[in-house]
């Protein structure tokens, strides 16, 4: 026992990267719980009063996009709509800037397809192009509803299917948490884009959905875990919150790799795709998926979890077990042995008066509870 | 167990090179999607009343009409009621448009003229192969049918100049075939029922082209086929005979939704019922008994039925009053009778098709869009291979080569359902696949800690190995059935790019299990095999740990 298992000396990244971690999740949830209501009443807020952004894919409406030049700019770009008797009051005048030229674009209600067809004429005209190099793209109001309508029934399908799947391979419990944090998810990614107001294509729900996706993934790796948790600690009476709170930290190392493998090739899109190289459909998509990717970190760590630990709760294994849960130096023990706390006396001691996330280890005696004890090493080796 | 492993490894890299090296003789590469590449998308969905039947019909019209453009990969889908149509790379964006936006409407137009085409010679061979039609009353009153006129031949001369296609091109063409002087050209031998002289038919078009006789209507003048006031010329579907047609009396609609093809008296033939009442039989008796009796107004006797500008049929009249059904019958193939009954099925309850969406992207900005998706999601990718190697030092190099595995595995697939599919690949799908990278590095890192817990509890590299993979193994498994959930969810339920994003998505998180199995399993356990990679330094993992192996 002369080398333990782990050196204190290592500071919180080392165990971090060690997944020797303790931070007390559970005990934390009620912060958790807090901040995202908080976001969740901000956000209702927001949709009642200022509501969505929705772009002409969802709510009908043409829009032109025609490179610029020295006779085309946003006031020519106005003035050709008037002269096509189209109202300029609710028009969305921009320019876009990409790498190598800049283009205007134009956004308008729903039009005739002659009215379509000649402001694209005249915009071609104004800019001295080829009518050709005047992109379009028109939406009815019906077919933008049918649309949202479509992506609406899709989710909620997708939520029951996934919800049904998640109770057959792991427990119902387990299912309303995961889509409960999922629904949060949504909902922020919402709010957040009515509160900023940012427009929402169908480049944002492909993006949104891939999110929940990835935050379902996430929040499946994690009850996974919680899962085999639940096994090894089975005979040793640990109460869920320690179950969980041991599973969190043991996955946490993996939880923020995978974000961020995940994060770089968004922030890629965004910063070189759109930044750099200026190609809109990109940015839409970018940003819509970093604002998903954060609220999906978030959620799988400080909404599912403590949320499936409050559920398992009241099992009847885990009622009488409510109490007071592992902190500090006994929760880093049970993470890294993956076994029960050594003695019930060194909680009492223990508990609650350090800090949890760097305490130092009391090197307690090693109870490795495993499954399946590894055989002792052969010795002729070279 | 380790030629297991080998054979599994041996047989993926034989299935992704062996496929690339087929695909890439073939030439087959991924198809860009038109936001990629330029060109047109038009949605349209059917408004009102309609069946699925005159849906099908109305995708299969478009895309022959379609094919007139000569866009290089036109596609034509059904998203549920959903028509899209998309043209990458076309040229004629007014033209496109025109043509995708097919009516559905039947119209029942008197036949003022009728001609054969024929570039070299018409009055010899015209008769021939004439497979004539007949209108005939309903089975019951079927003996009243008779007379002179009962061979129309619609010929079935093979003709070089055209196949049927959207009604513009043909117009040309028809103003080189008619003659200026229809009584001298019209071969009498052709058709015993074609007027002797040409001057009925103009004077008896209400049209707005005069009635000269001696000059029948340009083609420029004539009216739109689509207007049924007018007075037209167009061809029948194979393009072997060219009609003049008076404006319809009457739409498919006197037809009751029923029109089925039977064998009537020995041959293929169609059976309809007509509508009660004013809207139906009233209607159709009107301009049968116009035909009948050669009027004015339909001087050969022969009812046209024309489907957007193609006449389908042009049956001779064979009573003068019809009650109840309507049997058309002639030399009919099985096909022919089955097409034309589709037709007046359609023709009965026409679906009216409404633009719901229409998308022109300039090739310039989609040139821009492709090149930047590109170029930062390869730059996104080596962040990631970075940031993996410096995480798991040589453990990253099997991520490097399990994601480029992976690449090769979807383009191969893209490329081929590219080739036989029209699948074209779409920003969104692009996207999708970027994302995917994250989920796909997930496998690997959820293997990894995996492993690297295993090697804590002081077991031996390939003990850790084989115990890691199978606890990951399920891991991976569970999560991955989650997007494919998702992917196949999204799938089904969304239309355009949703749709589009959906597949890759469904297509990565597939080729992530493919790999995690038959790569990435194969490919560590024999590492954890060799002597030489004991030492857990090399993969980042705490070598300290290992010592304690023998103690725990």
């Amino acid at each position: 026992m002369s080398n333990e298992l782990v050196s204190s000396r290592r500071g919180i990244l080392g165990r971090l990267y060690h997944g020797e971690t303790s931070f007390d999740f559970v005990g934390k949830r009620k912060i958790g719980f807090s901040i995202s209501i908080v976001l969740i009443l901000l956000t209702l807020g927001s949709l009642f009063t200022r509501g969505l952004n929705l772009g002409i894919d969802f709510e009908g409406g043409v829009a032109w996009q025609v490179p610029s030049s020295d006779t085309m700019d946003e006031d020519a770009a106005r003035s050709v709509l008037e002269d096509n008797g189209v109202a300029t009051e609710n028009a969305k005048v921009q320019t876009l800037t990409s790498g190598t030229t800049t283009s205007i674009r134009i956004q308008v209600g729903d039009q005739t397809s002659e009215v379509r067809a000649e402001v694209q004429t005249d915009l071609a005209t104004m800019a001295k192009v080829d009518v050709n190099d005047v992109s379009v793209n028109s939406v009815s109001s019906s077919w933008g509803r049918a649309i949202t309508e479509k992506a609406i029934r899709a989710l909620i399908a997708f939520m029951v299917l996934v919800g049904i799947y998640i109770a057959w391979r792991f427990e119902w419990r387990m299912a309303i948490a995961a889509i409960l944090a999922m629904l949060h998810d949504v909902l922020i990614s919402v709010g957040i884009y009515s509160i900023i107001g940012f427009e929402v294509t169908p480049a944002t729900v492909v993006a949104f959905l891939t999110i929940l996706g990835f935050s379902l993934y996430d929040t499946i790796v994690v009850f996974d875990k919680v899962k085999d948790n639940i096994e090894k600690f089975g005979p040793s009476r640990t109460s869920m919150a320690d179950i969980t709170n041991v599973s969190m930290n043991q996955v946490l190392m993996r939880s923020l790799n995978t974000s961020l493998a995940a994060v770089l090739p968004v922030l890629s899109l965004l910063v070189l795709g759109s930044g750099v190289f200026g190609a809109i459909a990109l940015r839409e998509f970018a940003i819509a998926l970093l604002v998903g990717l954060i609220t999906g970190s978030y959620s799988s760590i400080y909404i599912a979890s403590p949320l499936l630990s409050i559920f398992k709760q009241r099992e009847s294994r885990y009622k009488n077990l409510k109490g007071a849960h592992a902190t500090g130096a006994e929760l880093a023990h049970m993470v890294i042995s993956g076994g029960a706390a050594g003695a019930k006396s060194v909680r009492r001691q223990t508990a609650d008066s350090e800090d949890s996330a760097t305490v130092p280890h009391s090197s307690p005696s090693s109870t490795a509870l495993l499954t399946h004890p590894p055989r002792p090493r052969k010795k002729r080796r070279r | 167990m380790t030629r297991r492993l080998i054979i599994s490894l041996v047989g993926l890299l034989v299935v992704v090179f062996g496929s690339l090296a087929g695909n890439l003789v073939a030439g087959n590469e991924p198809a860009l999607g038109l936001d990629l590449q330029g060109g047109i998308s038009v949605t349209q969905e059917p408004v009102g009343e309609y069946d699925s039947v005159s849906l099908d019909l109305a995708v299969e019209r478009i895309r022959d009409r379609v094919d007139s453009l000569g866009v290089a990969e036109p596609e034509i889908i059904r998203q549920g009621d959903a028509i899209v149509v998309n043209l990458p790379g076309v040229d004629n964006q007014d033209e496109a448009l025109r043509l995708v936006q097919v009516t559905g409407a039947v119209l029942l137009r008197p036949v003022l003229l009728a001609q054969p085409i024929s570039p070299i010679d018409t009055s010899s061979t015209t008769i021939a192969d004439g497979a004539s039609t007949t209108v005939t009353g309903d089975p019951s009153t079927t003996t009243t049918a008779g007379g002179s006129s009962t061979t129309a031949p619609v010929t079935t001369l093979a003709v070089s100049t055209t196949a049927p296609g959207g009604p513009s091109r043909q117009l040309p063409q028809v103003a080189t075939s008619i003659p200026t002087d229809g009584s001298t050209t019209i071969p009498s031998a052709t058709d015993s029922t074609l007027p002797t002289s040409s001057t009925n038919a103009p004077s008896a078009t209400d049209g707005p082209t005069g009635s000269d006789d001696t000059s029948p209507t340009p083609p420029a003048e004539m009216g739109d086929p689509a207007d049924p006031t007018a007075t037209i010329i167009v061809q029948n579907t194979d393009g072997s005979e060219i009609y003049q047609l008076g404006p319809s009396f009457a739409t498919g609609e006197v037809f009751n939704n029923d029109a089925t093809a039977d064998i009537i008296s020995g041959g293929w033939g169609v059976r309809v019922t007509l509508k009660n009442g004013a809207a139906g039989s009233d209607l159709w008796n009107i301009g049968a008994a116009q035909c009948y009796a050669k009027s004015t107004t339909c001087p050969t006797g022969r009812m046209a039925i024309v489907l957007d500008g193609v006449v389908q049929s042009a049956p001779s009249v064979n009573q003068p009053s019809f009650s109840g059904g309507v049997d058309i019958t002639g030399n009919f193939k099985e096909s022919e009778a089955k097409d034309l009954a589709r037709v007046l099925k359609s023709g009965a309850l026409p679906v009216r098709l409404e633009v719901q969406a229409v998308q022109i992207v300039s090739p310039t900005l989609g040139d821009d869009s492709l090149n930047a998706a590109i170029v930062s999601g390869l730059i996104g990718v080596l962040l990631v291979l970075l940031f993996m190697l410096l995480y798991y030092r040589l453990l990253a190099l099997i991520v490097v080569f399990g994601i480029t595995l992976s690449g090769l595995v979807q383009w191969n697939v893209i490329s081929l359902l590219s080739s036989t599919n029209g699948l074209a690949l779409s920003l969104a799908g692009i996207a999708g696949i970027i994302v995917s990278i994250g989920v796909t590095v997930d496998s690997y890192v959820v293997f990894f800690e995996k492993l690297k817990d295993e090697l804590k509890t002081g077991r031996t590299l390939k003990n850790s190995a084989e115990r890691g993979f199978k606890s990951a193994w399920r891991t991976i498994l569970a999560a991955d059935i989650v997007s494919l959930i998702g992917a196949f969810t999204l799938w089904y339920l969304t239309v355009g790019s949703v749709r589009g994003f959906a597949f890759f998505l469904g297509l990565s998180t597939l080729c992530d299990i493919v790999i995690a199995w038959f790569f990435t399993r194969p490919t560590m356990l024999m590492i954890a095999r060799t002597k030489r990679f004991q030492r857990g330094r090399l993969f980042g993992i705490d070598n300290t740990v290992n010592a304690t192996g023998g103690a725990a």
